[in-house]
């Protein structure tokens, strides 16, 4: 972490809000991928990320330095998902259950052929199969690239439950995806 | 020597390697001189490429700024209860053929000769009961530890092309992910292959590179311009010249040796 890295938390832990709003600023972006990623739902991801950084300021005084604040705000949005996802499922027992195609989500970046249409929607299947510790797991690994270690810490699990865990995603995404793959 | 065998590699050990998390520094020369493990990494890659395609919905460069004004007034009263909190606490008491890039030919081929020149006993005599070891002796000649430098000279001056590139671009290129996800999936493999022969020192460097080529893999050509240029700068404030410094002494150390 850069010194004026550390200057800004510092400030911000102090209650210093334009400290805080530039790491607002700074991880946004980043914050909103890794929601969406978690819950596959625009709307529930852009209110995970609020949430996650209205804890971030009331915890700030107790984030170490030495540790990544990356790492400290992916812990908190994955720990908000995972609060939003267990109430979802929770009211979802008391609903009639949705259409399959209500809930595939839509994505920016509009895929130009029928074949890539197939290609996301199926994607985003797979990954609606994963558990949420799986998906969790495989996101932050996959997209974020956090070593098992940094992922463990995050999900609170042992390194060794965590490798499980990737390697039961990946088997299930692989199974799934295989028959998409052209030769 | 390495316990793992070809015969033992399970498809987990695979995915450990896939991500640069595996133990053993060897398993990249074992699986490329198998054609059977090369053919199985290279399905375990085009499978988990498709997982590339989740690709999240776009923010507009304002959405940081829209998630302020949006948590700001709740900041205050955050403050005040936190305080109240703090007083309560205080009153009562926190293989040469994978398919991805002619480069990384070179170090899977140094790394698999490094392997089978370990090897090898020390009078150089082996007996090529197996593939492996009649591999080794065709590649008994190769200087393993100049090839993998050679090797990871070419993928720096590739990391220095794109960076150099990134940090004079205010928009993301067509191209510029997946050229960032060979390249990581590359270095990470270049990693391994630095700590099995000792270079701890490179395999450190390459270690440093990859959060940010992470970053340019999944991220940059969705980052908003306040993430683009923080990218930026770190690329130009140092990166872009660590990589040159390095790999002119990769070439120096390769001219003197």
């Amino acid at each position: 972490m850069s010194q004026t890295e550390q200057k800004i938390i510092r400030k911000a832990a102090a209650g210093d809000r334009a400290a805080f709003r530039e790491l607002v600023l700074e991880h946004s972006h980043a914050m909103f991928r890794l929601a969406w990623r978690l819950t596959s739902d625009e709307t529930a991801a852009e209110d995970i990320v609020q949430e996650a950084f209205i804890k971030a300021w009331r915890k700030l005084e107790s984030f170490r330095m030495e540790a990544s604040l990356r790492s400290w705000l992916h812990r908190i949005t994955v720990n908000t998902a995972m609060d939003y996802l267990r109430k979802q499922s929770t009211r979802k027992r008391f609903e009639t259950e949705e259409p399959e195609w209500e809930s595939i989500p839509q994505a920016a970046e509009t895929p130009n052929t029928d074949a890539q249409i197939d290609i996301r929607v199926q994607t985003e299947a797979a990954m609606q199969q994963l558990s949420k510790t799986e998906r969790s797991a495989l996101m932050l690994k996959h997209f974020e690239g956090h070593s098992i270690n940094e992922i463990a810490q995050i999900l609170e699990m042992t390194t060794g439950a965590c490798k499980q865990t990737i390697f039961r995603a990946v088997k299930k995404m692989r199974i799934a995806l295989r028959p998409l793959v052209t030769t | 020597m390495t316990n793992i065998t070809a015969k033992h590699i399970t498809d987990d050990d695979l995915v450990l390697l896939f991500y640069g998390e595996h133990d053993d520094p060897e398993l990249a020369a074992i699986v490329a001189c198998s054609t059977e493990l090369s053919a199985r990494f290279d399905a375990l890659r085009a499978e988990l490429k498709l997982v590339d395609t989740f690709v999240p919905p776009h923010r507009g460069d304002d959405y940081g700024s829209d998630v302020w004004q949006q948590i700001s007034p709740r900041l205050a009263d955050e403050t005040a209860q936190s305080k109240g909190r703090i007083q309560a606490w205080l009153s009562s008491f926190t293989q040469p053929r994978f398919s991805f890039g002619g480069a990384l030919a070179f170090v899977l081929v140094a790394a698999l000769a490094f392997t089978l020149g370990r090897n090898n006993g020390p009078d150089g005599i082996t007996t090529p009961t197996d593939p492996l070891q009649a591999t080794g002796i065709v590649l008994a000649g190769i200087d393993s530890a100049r090839l993998l430098t050679s090797a990871i000279s070419g993928h720096l001056e590739q990391v220095d092309l794109v960076l150099t590139q990134f940090a004079n671009t205010s928009v993301a290129l067509a191209g510029d992910a997946d050229r960032a996800t060979g390249m990581l999936v590359a270095n990470r493999l270049y990693r391994q292959a630095a700590v099995s022969q000792g270079k701890h020192k490179l395999a450190a460097f390459l270690a440093e590179l990859e959060p940010l080529l992470i970053e340019l893999a999944y991220e940059a050509h969705t980052a908003s311009p306040v993430s683009r240029e923080r990218m930026q700068k770190e690329v130009r404030n140092g990166l872009l010249f660590r990589v040159r410094v390095m790999n002119k002494q990769l070439n120096n150390s390769q001219i003197s040796a």
